[in-house]
């Protein structure tokens, strides 16, 4: 058994990774450092907003109350450390990556495929959960506009009454064809979405406010402490995504001053606009009408101006960018399949790479078929906490990374350092705990099951054929 | 045999006759230079027409002029100047009549200088002439004894592709030039948003890149049993974060020229380009050649027969 385990916490060496990134010594290498402050800043906060906030308050209000402005500022004081934490381990490894490769690199394999675990949970299942938002603003805007509605049966999950969520089905299939043609969102189109995002959000503050009635907040936390933190785990949901900026490490100016200022911006205006846009919504609306409420920030905007063209504005820039929600989040699910392909810890399937369209086709058309059926069949609230529970343990585990690497290694050079070490990455792994503990047990058996089977995947398959077994394979 | 040069109307013609006689020269073929004029009105209508009518025949006349003085002695050329409704449609009833095997034309001159450019005439013919279309960078100069070293077949591992490198290796061999095999791996950036950090795609391109390696290797196989074999034989694959990085990647000579295939979404018998085709040319910094499948199909088998 014990070789067994010491080929389980085998590491991927940073040179491997190195080289594997420049092709034949060609376009690889060091890349340029152009990212400045501003630029960073706006993908944190392109990659975290448009994921939850425009339908999460429908979830959470039942679950919290009014309260629930403080569900937002917990849920974004622990998305806050924890993506300390991940900008220290994303700095030790000199690559950029995703989570899994950072794990793969300084935690060892088995680490690297439980965080993988997490990740494809992560991406798939909050991709199907922006897709059913996206549906209930299309539903929406459908209605303003033509005055149809898609029936039930074909808007909603099973649970909901209905057969399968169509339109989410529909969208996730039209982000699969554009993968397959090779789009990409570029800078530029996530500029333009965040201004579309943070445009549609301030318009709901800004009117919103107008409808505000104290006496909405008359019980304030009807659940209390538990209802607050049950919330805070839904809501987490809403935060994934603020990592983006430590991926981004390799290509940033100053990264050890750039980073943390970025990441805490980022989380600051997120969290803002989530806390004023939760409090405008509780102010305005009585709890009981969260319930259940579809495309709930533009219903709230209609019965506060009682005309529907605010509404429509809101849902029409929700639908625009959650669109490119989506197609980002697909994207970096089949990516990271490729990695954990290229790695050899997946059949050679998923790393086949069309030689027209020059995009792993297989690959995005499994995840294209898992996402779907999820978004198809599952109801929001669950996709949102098995969502929220991805990132966590994630979270956790780079939380707990953070602090073996500085026992194991500590002269490793880090780009970046925790801030208060260790009290940072010790509080980041409470709140991580803290937050699970308050899901549902259904969320976390779920997971459990799922990360199980990936590491039953893992000791039958992955362990044997990984490529650090193998040796590097390369066709050159 | 003829090399027929479409000679513009109203601007300088030198990067056109230049390249036709380079390509005639390594061919060796006949050259023909032909511009076209619009036919006069109908007699009877206005006759103000005939003024214009006779400015146009002039500058006409002055631009073969021009070309002839560009034409060394010890070649053999013809000029014409045909009347056509459309300087495409002219220049293909030419062609048609004197059984020319190439068409030249010269770059847009809004274009940049160095970079293919197709004006209106060359986009019309780049997607409708029965026989191989060549265009010139903006601004191509060859000194006179100039002959092709290399051809360059673009080379993407799809259908047809090893038809056209069977042909160009066949015309590389007439030419006693070398051949390339190039691909060009453009790498998208990653967004950043994903999170996946800014290296995701290079993994894609790398097992692309692997694949097509693979079958450049298998294409230059057949090559290698071809009776009559180019000078040299290369492959290259070239890297960029666009088109142009990636064409400028894989380096270019004097006397290089580069070739790309029709759309299979097109007729066979016509040149048809493709929008991967078309990113090709617009970046190349060497004279292209585009040849319809049509067209490819018989010159693969010539040079199958050697």
């Amino acid at each position: 058994m014990a070789p067994m385990l010491k080929q389980a916490f085998r590491r991927k060496p940073v040179e491997l990774m190195a080289a594997e990134t420049g092709v034949d010594g060609h376009g690889g290498g060091q890349l340029a450092r152009t990212i400045g402050l501003f630029p960073l800043t706006m993908i944190g906060v392109g990659a975290t907003i448009g994921t939850g906030i425009f339908f999460i308050l429908s979830e959470a209000v039942p679950v919290a109350g009014p309260a629930v402005v403080w569900s937002f500022v917990i849920a974004g004081v622990v998305a806050g450390l924890t993506a300390l934490c991940y900008a220290e381990l994303a700095s030790a490894v000199p690559v950029s990556g995703s989570s899994y490769s950072y794990a793969y690199a300084t935690l060892g394999e088995v680490v690297a495929m439980g965080v993988a675990a997490c990740l494809l949970l992560e991406y798939g299942v909050s991709g199907a959960a922006v897709a059913v938002g996206w549906s209930q603003y299309l539903n929406q805007l459908l209605g303003n506009l033509f005055g149809i509605q898609i029936p039930d049966a074909l808007s909603q999950s099973p649970e909901g009454g209905g057969l399968i969520n169509l339109p989410a089905v529909v969208l996730i299939a039209l982000c699969a064809l554009l993968l397959i043609r090779g789009a990409s969102e570029s800078a530029t189109v996530n500029a333009i979405m965040v201004v579309i995002k943070l445009a549609v959000l301030v318009m709901f503050v800004v009117i919103g406010i107008t409808g505000w009635n104290s006496d909405n907040l008359a019980d304030f936390a009807p659940f209390g402490v538990a209802g607050v933190t049950g919330a805070a785990g839904i809501i987490f949901f809403a935060f994934v995504g603020l990592d983006a900026v430590s991926t981004a490490g390799e290509e940033v100016k100053n990264p050890r001053r750039t980073m943390p200022i970025a990441i805490m911006l980022a989380l600051l205006i997120v969290t803002s606009v989530y806390v004023a846009v939760a409090l405008v919504a509780v102010g305005a609306q009585q709890q009981a009408r969260f319930e259940g409420q579809e495309a709930g920030l533009a219903a709230i905007l209609e019965d506060v101006v009682g005309a529907s063209w605010p509404g429509t504005v809101l849902a029409a820039g929700a639908i625009v960018s959650i669109f490119s929600v989506t197609l980002v989040v697909i994207y970096g699910q089949t990516r990271i399949l490729f990695a954990i392909g290229r790695d050899g810890m997946l059949p050679k399937f998923f790393q086949q790479v069309n030689a027209r369209t020059r995009t792993p086709v297989n690959n995005t058309i499994v995840v294209a078929l898992a996402v779907a059926l999820l978004a198809g069949f599952l109801p929001i609230n669950f996709l949102a906490e098995m969502t929220s529970i991805g990132t966590l343990v994630a979270f956790l585990v780079v939380s707990i990374g953070v602090i073996i690497l500085r026992r194991t290694a500590p002269d490793l050079p880090r780009g970046f350092r925790v801030p208060g070490y260790p009290v940072t990455p010790i509080l980041s792994v409470l709140g991580c705990l803290w937050i699970i503990n308050s899901l549902r047990p259904i969320t976390i058996a779920v997971f459990a099951i799922w990360v199980a089977v990936v590491l039953v995947w893992y000791f039958t398959y992955g362990i044997r054929n990984s490529r650090l077994r193998t040796g590097h394979r390369d066709a050159s | 045999m003829t090399v027929l040069v479409g000679l513009p109307r109203d601007e300088r013609a030198a990067a056109a006759v230049h390249l036709g006689l380079m390509l005639a020269r390594s061919l060796d073929e006949d050259l023909l230079f032909c511009t076209v004029v619009p036919p006069p009105w109908p007699p009877g209508m206005a006759r103000v027409d005939a003024e214009y009518q006779e400015y146009l025949d002039s500058s006409a006349q002055e631009t073969i002029e021009e070309a002839r003085r560009l034409v060394p002695g010890d070649r053999s050329a013809a000029f014409v100047v045909a009347r056509a409704r459309s300087t495409s449609a002219g220049l293909l009833e030419v062609a048609r009549e004197h059984g020319a095997r190439l068409l030249v034309l010269g770059s847009s001159t809004a274009g940049v200088l160095g970079r293919v450019a197709f004006g209106s005439v060359a986009d019309r013919l780049l997607h409708s002439s029965p026989l191989p279309v060549v265009l010139g960078p903006r601004g191509f100069r060859c000194r006179p004894d100039a002959t092709v070293r290399r051809v360059t077949a673009a080379f993407g591992a799809t259908d047809g592709a090893d038809e056209l490198v069977v042909a160009v290796a066949g015309v590389a061999a007439r030419a006693k030039a070398a051949l390339r095999v190039a691909s060009f791996a453009v790498r998208p950036r990653t967004p950043l948003t994903a999170g996946i950090g800014s290296r995701a795609e290079d993994a894609v391109v790398r097992e692309w890149t692997a694949d097509v390696e693979r079958s450049q290797r298998a294409v230059l196989e057949q090559v290698e049993k071809l009776p009559r074999q180019p000078s040299a034989i290369e492959a290259a694959v070239g890297h960029g974060s666009d088109w142009a990085a990636a064409i400028e990647d894989i380096g270019w000579d004097d006397g290089d020229l580069l070739a790309v295939g029709s759309s299979t979404a097109g007729p066979l018998e016509h040149v048809f380009i493709g929008s991967r085709s078309s990113r090709i040319v617009r970046h190349s910094p060497v004279p292209v050649v585009v040849v319809p499948r049509g067209a490819l199909r018989a010159l693969a088998d010539r040079a199958e027969q050697g």
